[in-house]
């Protein structure tokens, strides 16, 4: 009851003084701080991703499939280093995925729709995270680690660690395909229509980089501009635009099971009055 | 009210259908006049340019974009604008590389 | 809206969701990159493209040109029927275009068949990686129009007899029949640009 009465006193903005201030007071009362703690690492967590995995490792864009053993060798030596120090980041970091996958899986709770979305989200992303980065990651640090391997080796480690990371498109586009369903079927606005559509072009863009079992060379191998060029600059898009429209839900939200409203709620009142 | 529309759709179909049907000539004629086949800037461009009047069509009289706000009218078009510039783009810039 | 008999001079609308409008906008981008790529590469060997592109049969591809056109012209009518209420009609011209979509699928499973049968397959050279890939990518996105159909034909149902429609209900219905018949008439222009690049184009 009283604190009830304490939290209806209390207006969602943060009290005017000082950053430190305000900072102490959103970690302390700001009843959404889980959600913006999540929304943060997704951020960081991309920004992470692609200093280690452009900057500091050179494995994105990928290197050519078609190149010879010896290249291969060479190209471990060159980013010898930057592999080991890089993965080693990814390895620790790796967890801040999971706060992403909770926050997505947040929305789809938030939704209208069945409860099982939101699970089969969750339970997919958890298990693609292996396929999708890890592999690789473990792969290319293994090819690493003994630079004296045998070369065949070498290029053993090279394919599998490639054709991995971009050929098991598999589990994010089904991933891609539960979260649009539920954006169209869902009747609290939590995300507008058009996002739900752009899972579906994000989906398809992702089937298509699937040839790049196929092809060492060409459009469609797994540096081609078709397979790797134009799926990045889709799910670059696609990325910023749901990383902006989770940022709207978490400010629009106002913990009820009705229609999410497009203003942001002022006062924890409204948070308390939406909950009943 | 209906059967108007219809006959309209009918009439737009047989329209789209003949430049369909145009194709055949075009391929007709420039198997016949190159004898082996033979690559063909002008065939290109006429056959890129003939899609795209019917991608256009499509747009207006199937999609009711005649309908729509001037909004939707200008963006597809200024989208079938692209289409062109970026299809017959890519061909002549290939041609120029080479 | 309700008022369907005097559409002598409709007022401007967009037809279904423009949402849907946005993704057509995005997936066209998508294939004129596609198609970019395939006729920058094109022009780079010319002599193989024109050479693989002998082996196909343009009389296959005419046809289902005309068939998938025939099916944008039986949901447009689909939709129309149902501005003007004629559900039973617009739902007999779904059924209509779902079935030109299947005389779609078969003929270009049977030209699959054939080429593989000539010995052409996705890997045999550069021509008939573009050939797979496109028509391959556009048969995908047909099997999702099937499901936008069965979406359409929901929308179109009789309701069960002595149960009154809601009255909001009938111009959202409209929108989501407007919004599938526009995913489906993309599907259509899709084709039609792929058929021009890979059958006719020198």
């Amino acid at each position: 009851m009283k604190a009830a009465a304490i939290q209806k006193a209390h207006p969602l903005e943060a009290p005017a003084g000082p950053l430190r201030h305000r900072i102490v007071w959103h970690c302390r009362h700001n009843p959404k701080r889980e959600l913006w703690l999540a929304w943060w690492t997704l951020v960081a967590f991309y920004n992470f991703f692609f200093v280690v995995f452009f900057v500091l490792t050179r494995t994105q864009p990928p290197p050519n499939p078609g190149w010879d053993t010896p290249r291969v060798v060479q190209w471990f030596r060159d980013n010898h280093i930057g592999i080991l120090v890089g993965f080693a980041i990814m390895f620790v970091i790796t967890g801040m995925t999971t706060m992403s996958n909770a926050l997505i899986a947040y929305s789809m709770r938030r939704m209208s729709v069945s409860r099982a979305f939101a699970y089969s989200y969750l339970v997919l992303y958890s298990l693609s995270a292996i396929p999708g980065m890890l592999l690789m990651c473990v792969a290319l640090t293994v090819g690493a680690f003994r630079p004296d391997r045998d070369p065949e080796l070498i290029h053993w480690i090279y394919d599998f660690a490639f054709l991995s990371f971009v050929g098991t498109m598999g589990v994010f586009l089904i991933g891609s395909l539960v979260w649009m369903l539920a954006i169209l079927v869902d009747k609290n606005r939590v995300f507008p229509k058009w996002f739900g559509y752009l899972n579906l072009c994000n989906g398809l863009t992702e089937i298509v980089v699937s040839p790049a079992w196929i092809f060492r060379r060409g459009v469609l191998a797994w540096n081609g501009q078709i397979a790797w060029w134009l799926d990045m600059v889709v799910f670059g898009i696609y990325t910023g635009v749901f990383i902006f429209l989770l940022r709207r839900l978490i400010q629009r939200e106002d913990f009820g099971t009705g229609p999410l409203p497009d203003v942001a709620p002022r006062r924890s009142s409204d948070l308390v009055q939406a909950a009943q | 009210m209906v059967i108007k529309f219809n006959k309209r759709l009918l009439v737009v179909w047989v329209v789209l259908a003949s430049l369909t049907l145009s194709y055949v000539w075009i391929d007709h004629s420039a198997a016949v006049q190159g004898g082996l086949l033979r690559p063909s800037a002008l065939v290109t461009s006429g056959v890129i340019v003939i899609a795209l009047i019917k991608v256009r069509i499509i747009f207006r009289e199937f999609m009711e974009v005649r309908q729509a706000p001037a909004l939707l009218c200008r963006l597809t078009d200024a989208w079938v604008l692209l289409i062109a510039v970026v299809l017959l783009g890519s061909y002549f810039a290939g041609m120029a590389i080479r | 809206m309700t008022d369907l008999a005097e559409t002598n001079k409709p007022a401007e609308f967009v037809p279904g969701q423009p949402d849907m409008w946005a993704f057509v906008f995005f997936e066209t981008l998508v294939f004129t990159a596609y198609f970019g790529f395939y006729l920058f590469y094109r022009s780079q060997s010319p002599e193989l493209f024109l050479r693989s592109q002998a082996q196909l049969d343009l009389r296959i591809g005419i046809f289902n040109t005309l068939v998938l056109l025939l099916s944008s012209w039986s949901i447009a009518r689909c939709v129309q029927s149902a501005r003007a209420g004629a559900y039973r009609p617009a739902r007999r011209d779904a059924y209509l275009t779902a079935l030109f979509g299947v005389v779609f699928l078969c003929s270009k499973v049977f030209e699959w068949a054939r080429q593989i049968r000539m010995g052409n397959g996705f890997g045999t050279n550069d021509f008939f990686t573009y050939y797979y890939f496109l028509t391959g990518i556009h048969f995908v996105h047909l099997l999702i129009g099937f499901v936008v159909l069965g979406v359409t034909i929901y929308q179109l149902r009789s309701p069960a007899p002595g149960v009154p429609r809601s009255p909001g209900s009938r111009g959202s219905r409209q929108e989501l029949v407007e919004t599938c018949a526009t995913y489906w008439h993309t599907v259509d222009f899709l084709w039609v640009l792929i058929f021009a690049l890979l059958y006719v184009v020198r």
